[in-house]
């Protein structure tokens, strides 16, 4: 403390660990709040295809294309320790071959400060909706729901489902357009 | 003039090294005290301000205002932090020092015959 040096270095050294007590204070404000929001989820459209799958053995695999509506309020989850959030729709449905297949449909990244509320009209799929196998065909419960990662300043990085899923029943034939 | 032409490199640094930065030890106590005080402060400020306003951003950026105020108060060594110099016993006058010397040579030279 006698000479400029050491005590630039004890105040350095000083205010990095304040500031580290203040990003725990940060984490710990927000650890245990609860992130879930309702989620309205509709699907207009669903078509289903039998085509060729070169990624696997199968000669033939069934895809869906899915016209989905999307609305919620993501006001509530943002507060002083959320950078961003992932937001994604998944179709989870059993087959014979698995009890529970997911798969990622769309995704969304909501950055803080951008438009919070969502409302999606007709919106298509960004993913493909492929089975591995003839599993989508007259399936009665495919559901889809939304979930996101919350990114936070500092802390854990959680993985939150939206309340609010939609299940719907899929054609039983190929090439038909069926609407809800 | 021709002194300081001959002046050999390491000069640069007695130059830095002749700017005073002590400060007696009441001095360093209370300039630890000022910018833990000041930092602390600005840190409770800051947590408060950006819990409200929902913005970590500027919790960090009162904290770093307060660490640049707590240097521009502490770092140089300012005259409050001078006030209680230690009390030195006065230096022996060199007359003295002369003839402290003369009988240890005297001493040496005896030694020898």
């Amino acid at each position: 403390m006698n000479t400029v040096l050491s005590r630039a270095n004890s105040l350095f050294a000083f205010s990095l660990s304040v500031m580290a007590a203040l990003t725990f204070g940060c984490f710990i404000t927000t650890a245990f709040k609860d992130r879930r929001v309702p989620v309205d989820i509709r699907v207009s459209k669903v078509m289903l295809k039998n085509v060729d799958d070169f990624t696997g053995p199968r000669e033939r695999s069934d895809l869906g294309f899915i016209t989905f509506d999307l609305s919620a309020d993501l006001q509530p989850i943002f507060d002083w320790n959320v950078k961003q959030l992932f937001l994604y729709l998944s179709a989870e449905y059993a087959t014979k071959s698995n009890s529970l297949n997911q798969v990622v449909l769309w995704d969304k990244i909501v950055l803080r400060g951008e438009n919070t509320k969502l409302n999606l009209r007709d919106m298509k799929s960004k993913y493909f909706f492929f089975d591995d196998g003839n599993g989508l065909r007259a399936n009665k419960n495919i559901t889809l729901t939304l979930s996101w990662n919350v990114v936070p300043n500092a802390g854990i990085l959680p993985l939150v489902a939206g309340s609010g899923h939609f299940s719907l029943p899929f054609p039983d034939a190929y090439e038909t357009t069926k609407s809800y | 003039a021709c002194s300081r032409l001959i002046i050999p490199s390491g000069n640069m640094f007695s130059i830095f090294k002749s700017i005073p930065t002590h400060m007696d030890y009441k001095g360093q106590k209370l300039a630890e005290q000022i910018f833990q005080g000041i930092i602390l402060i600005s840190a409770m400020i800051g947590f408060v301000y950006g819990l409200i306003i929902e913005q970590f951003g500027w919790t960090v950026y009162i904290v770093l205002a307060g660490f640049a105020v707590s240097c521009v108060l502490t770092l140089p060594p300012w005259p409050m932090y001078r006030r209680n110099p230690l009390s030195w016993q006065p230096a022996l006058p060199e007359t003295s020092g002369e003839s402290s010397q003369k009988p240890q040579e005297s001493l040496k030279k005896k030694k020898h015959k």
